[in-house]
């Protein structure tokens, strides 16, 4: 408290601003310095992702007798020198993974890998040379293990999208699921044998574990997602009792992680090895093979997975070790390749960070979808990392699957071809919209016999996650929404029946709307109001419910002011939000946005409403909001964004382009209602046309005079400040 | 308890009544009625336990406010070096408590006052600062930016300390404020932390008016109006560093301690 502290701080603090880096930052930093010149006591724990699990496994068993620990790349080095297949040793440490053999033919890995279960593993040796880098024969005296790891069919292109060194999809195909499907007692991802030693591709094995994760996460949504997919396999079989199921999960949590650990020359990082881990390693190695085969039907709950449902992987639920290596290994990754999607891997990402660059990935990543979008062509090359679709194509296509759909729930598919279509628009709309078809998912939900209720819900809520993604990319007010339901999904005392658990559930999401978008919104109007007095000319831009609410309330306590509206293309909003403030009595002025710098000098105060606001201050609305805030200030003129505080987010962004959504470009193109505005029209094909409409841009804090939001009126500053008193809330409820 | 809570908002309430325009007081109410209702103690089955916790804290209170001062002055110290030209505006007395330990731990500096019309508080600075064999040199508010070459560094107290980390103080504190940022020279407030308002102005207009009537010495026509606010409010980004008890803070703090104070 601030007056409770007798003890001055001397030296200058900087408030509002954090003084640590975030925990993944400063695992970033660390790894990046760790790159350079490699500590492992740096490193708590450092985890190398599934892929080369298996392969870790028989060089542990070597190095055992031969080193107590792989140190550096010179004992790495050693280590593989008895493994036949570590040809080569870098002589160069480099960041991120190498490959470690030449890459060779596709054609040649696509014979190889989908080698049955029966094809002697002897034979995968010498084809070993032939498979491409990420295709490293496993050793031969773990075929047993490996060969249950063969899978009928493994898409070729793979190979040739992780050489192209693009960054890996979650939510492409997985190998591990069809995996799953076949029988194969492995808890370690199949891919391993074939994944040591490609640095990109490892990162993509390790998302591929992740999205993996995600479609098991009916069993495991918690915990990291190098565990998933052995937790999948464990929870897959129920008839094992919980506690095999445990002891499985933890030794192989750790097994994984010192397995992650113990890859030996082309990764730069190692961690130490115990005895006691590599034990626990082999042990759950044989636990797993005991455990029994995954059942195929595990794969079709994966039918609606992607990326966005690896947030189930995120889960808090369990905390494992693999957890705290999750963030170690997402940033010795994107040491290597800074594309990582999941930049917000640890913090749920609220909208898909697929990166959409790479067609054969998206092409996977269609595949698994349940909408079935077109691509647009012609888009910008600047924005080629965002999703863009034609739209138009999808929506007969949906409505006449709506009752064919089994594993969506009605509401659900609702609401998604609502987002689709565009019907409901605005954070606050599309948040409230959401959750009320949870809560009705939620009531109608049974859950399945051995399963549990906390991690069934969540995948059912993870699935449900990508479906609207694929509809729609999520805005940040719904990712802290799902957020939130999956926090109290995760709080439900096991104990309670399920009927209890789903009233709590339904009446936790009631209270989520009421308190922080309801409650909170009659907040922001009173405090807003105290800021117009008699005479304002107020300035708004767009339709932000939050904004007309205000401006309705202070025309009913009878202040005297007006407003202009200013208004852009394709969307237009303004017209709306002028319409119900003109038949509210309120003079209104109307002008488009490029008339804004003409008219500010008349306005004394401008309202802008936001999607969310960043923690350096950014605020992140609807494009065209930047350009406004930033000739008001030009103005001097008080800039006042009225958000919600559960908008916020801590993510930074520095500019409009990384992290944005497009609209449909033909929105662009066309005047509705004005056949003569046609010079475009045909125009749509053309090579040197590229159309653009974006939907969002980010505002910088220099702009912006004043937050409002329930907690008060802050400065941009203290963004962050709320972001950790409201996290700290959350965990509190 | 509630009966007691009651009563107590109501001495508030009274004594801010007392003078609606200082902001201080309201503050300092405000920040002690929070300071002292915010406790566990609340909920204590007894009441006179209760009730002697209650006291505790508001003496607590009362102590930090006297000892802030002294904080203050401990910790603002490290600015002020031998030989360098102070700029003062306004009678404050925490900036006369800094420049009296800056005397006692033998520092070597001069002193420029600024009038402070029109309560002439600039000159009753001066008086108390040649007591303390301080040299000082007064200045017209006007001769501010002619004068401020020389200067080395500004120091004003505050009236009250906004949310967005800027200040309310004496008229002309806004102009001295702006005059040094252009010349790079750095501000310095020194204000205690009950002084913090969850107040936010927008502007010069958005504040409550304190009003104090001016005498030219001459009579001025009827007609002609005459600005008489006594206040204004110094935007945060004119100032560097506030001194405070909490130690020595940038303007955005302000908000994170009020945060965390009422949240």
């Amino acid at each position: 408290m601030a007056v409770t502290s007798l003890a001055p701080r001397i030296g200058v603090r900087h408030g509002g601003w954090p003084l640590k880096l975030a925990p993944q930052v400063a695992n970033e930093v660390a790894m990046a310095r760790a790159g350079l010149s490699y500590n492992r006591k740096d490193h708590k724990s450092i985890s190398i992702p599934g892929p080369f699990q298996t392969l870790a496994i028989p060089i542990l068993s070597r190095s055992s007798t031969d080193r107590p620990s792989p140190d550096g790349g010179a004992d790495s080095d050693d280590g593989s020198a008895a493994d036949p297949h570590a040809a080569i040793k870098p002589k160069v440490r480099q960041v991120g993974f190498v490959p470690r053999n030449a890459p060779p033919e596709p054609p040649a890995r696509s014979q190889s890998y989908p080698a049955e279960a029966s094809s002697p593993p002897l034979s995968d040796s010498p084809a070993g040379n032939s498979l491409s880098p990420v295709m490293i024969p496993p050793p031969r005296h773990l075929s047993d293990n490996l060969a249950a790891y063969r899978t009928p069919a493994v898409p070729v292109p793979e190979t040739a999208r992780r050489r192209a060194g693009h960054s890996p999809v979650v939510g492409s195909y997985d190998p591990a699921e069809s995996l799953l499907g076949t029988s194969s007692p492995a808890p370690s991802p199949p891919s391993s044998g074939r994944l040591i030693g490609d640095g990109e591709f490892s990162d993509e094995s390790w998302l591929l574990r992740r999205s993996n994760s995600a479609k098991f996460a009916s069993s495991f949504p918690g915990g990291g997602f190098d565990l998933t997919a052995v937790k999948a396999v464990s929870a897959a079989d129920l008839a094992s009792d919980a506690n095999v199921k445990k002891t499985t999960e933890k030794s192989k949590g750790s097994a994984l992680e010192v397995k992650n650990e113990a890859i030996p020359s082309s990764k730069p990082l190692k961690a130490k090895t115990t005895k006691s881990e590599r034990r626990a390693l082999q042990e759950s190695q044989r636990a797993a093979k005991v455990a029994g085969r995954v059942e195929g039907n595990k794969s079709t709950a994966a039918a609606s997975g992607r990326v966005t449902s690896a947030k189930a992987a995120k889960q808090p639920t369990q905390k494992k070790d693999v957890a705290s290596a999750a963030p170690s290994v997402a940033a010795s990754e994107k040491k290597g390749s800074d594309r990582a999607p999941e930049k917000d891997k640890k913090k749920d990402a609220p909208a898909p960070r697929m990166q959409f660059d790479d067609k054969s990935r998206v092409e996977k990543a269609k595949r698994r979808a349940v909408v079935n979008q077109t691509e647009a062509r012609n888009r910008v090359e600047l924005f080629r990392h965002l999703p863009q679709y034609e739209q138009g194509t999808q929506l007969p296509d949906l409505e006449s699957k709506f009752f064919l759909h089994e594993p969506m729930h009605p509401a659900i598919y609702k609401v998604g071809l609502q987002y689709l279509a565009g019907d409901i628009s605005g954070g606050n709309a599309r948040c409230i919209a959401m959750v009320q078809a949870f809560q009705e998912a939620i009531k109608d939900y049974v859950t399945p016999t051995e399963k549990n209720l906390n991690r069934d819900l969540t995948a059912k809520i993870s699935s449900y996650v990508s479906f609207f993604t694929e509809c729609r990319p999520l805005s940040i007010s719904m990712g802290n929404a799902i957020r939130f339901i999956k926090n109290r999904i995760a709080k439900l005392p096991l104990s309670l029946s399920e009927s209890d658990a789903k009233t709590l559930l339904c009446s936790d999401i009631d209270r989520f709307i009421n308190e922080k978008i309801i409650v909170a919104d009659q907040v922001i109007v009173r405090h807003a109001t105290t800021k117009i007095r008699d005479g304002d000319v107020l300035l708004t831009y767009g339709a932000s419910c939050i904004v007309e609410m205000i401006l309705l309330y202070a025309h009913e306590i009878g202040k005297q002011f007006r407003v202009v509206v200013i208004d852009s293309r394709p969307k237009l909003e303004g017209q709306s939000l002028l319409r119900r403030l003109i038949a509210k009595g309120l003079s209104c002025t109307y002008t488009h946005i490029n008339a804004v710098s003409y008219i500010m000098h008349e306005v004394t105060g401008v309202f802008l409403g936001a999607s969310s606001v960043l923690s350096n201050g950014t605020v992140y609305s609807r494009v065209g909001t930047a350009s406004v805030a930033m000739v008001a200030n030009a103005f001097r003129v008080p800039v006042i964004i009225c958000c919600e505080a559960y908008k916020f987010h801590e993510r930074v962004q520095l500019d409009s382009i990384c992290f944005n959504e497009l609209g449909d470009p033909d929105a662009v193109l066309k005047v509705p209602g004005r056949m003569d505005v046609n010079y475009l029209s045909n125009l749509q094909n053309r090579e040197n046309l590229q159309l653009l409409n974006l939907m969002y841009d980010a505002t910088p804090s220099e702009y912006v005079s004043m937050i409002v939001t329930d907690y008060g009126m802050i400065p941009p500053t203290s963004v962050p400040v709320i972001v950790r008193e409201y996290r700290r809330e959350q965990l509190l409820i | 308890m509630m009966e007691l809570e009651i009563e107590l908002k109501k001495a508030s309430d009274s004594l801010k009544a007392w003078d609606t325009t200082s902001i201080s007081l309201t503050a300092g109410c405000d920040l002690f009625m929070r300071y002292v209702t915010r406790t566990s103690a609340l909920e204590y089955e007894e009441f006179n336990s209760a009730k002697s916790r209650l006291i505790e804290r508001a003496e607590k209170f009362g102590e930090i406010s006297q000892k802030a001062r002294r904080i203050i002055a401990m910790l603002s110290q490290d600015f002020i070096f031998d030989g360098c030209t102070i700029l003062v505006h306004g009678f404050s007395r925490v900036v006369l408590e800094v420049l009296k330990t800056a005397v006692q731990n033998k520092k070597v500096f001069r002193v420029f006052c600024t009038e402070g019309r029109p309560d002439r508080s600039g000159l009753r600075l001066a008086n108390e600062l040649a007591k303390l064999d301080v040299p000082v040199k007064i200045l017209i508010d006007s001769a501010v930016a002619y004068t401020m070459d020389e200067v080395d560094m500004v120091l004003v107290g505050a009236d009250g300390v906004v949310e967005s980390g800027g200040i309310i103080n004496l008229m002309g504190t806004y102009q001295i404020a702006l005059v040094a940022h252009s010349m790079n020279k750095p501000v310095y407030v020194a204000a205690e932390s009950y002084k913090f308002a969850r107040l936010y102005p927008l502007d010069q207009k958005d504040m409550a008016p304190a009003l104090r009537p001016i005498d030219f010495g001459v009579p001025i026509p009827s007609k002609v109006e005459v600005e008489t606010s006594a206040r204004d409010y110094t935007p945060p980004q004119y100032l560097t560093l506030l001194f405070t008890d909490l130690g020595v803070l940038t303007p955005s703090v302000v908000s994170d301690e009020l945060i965390q104070l009422y949240l």
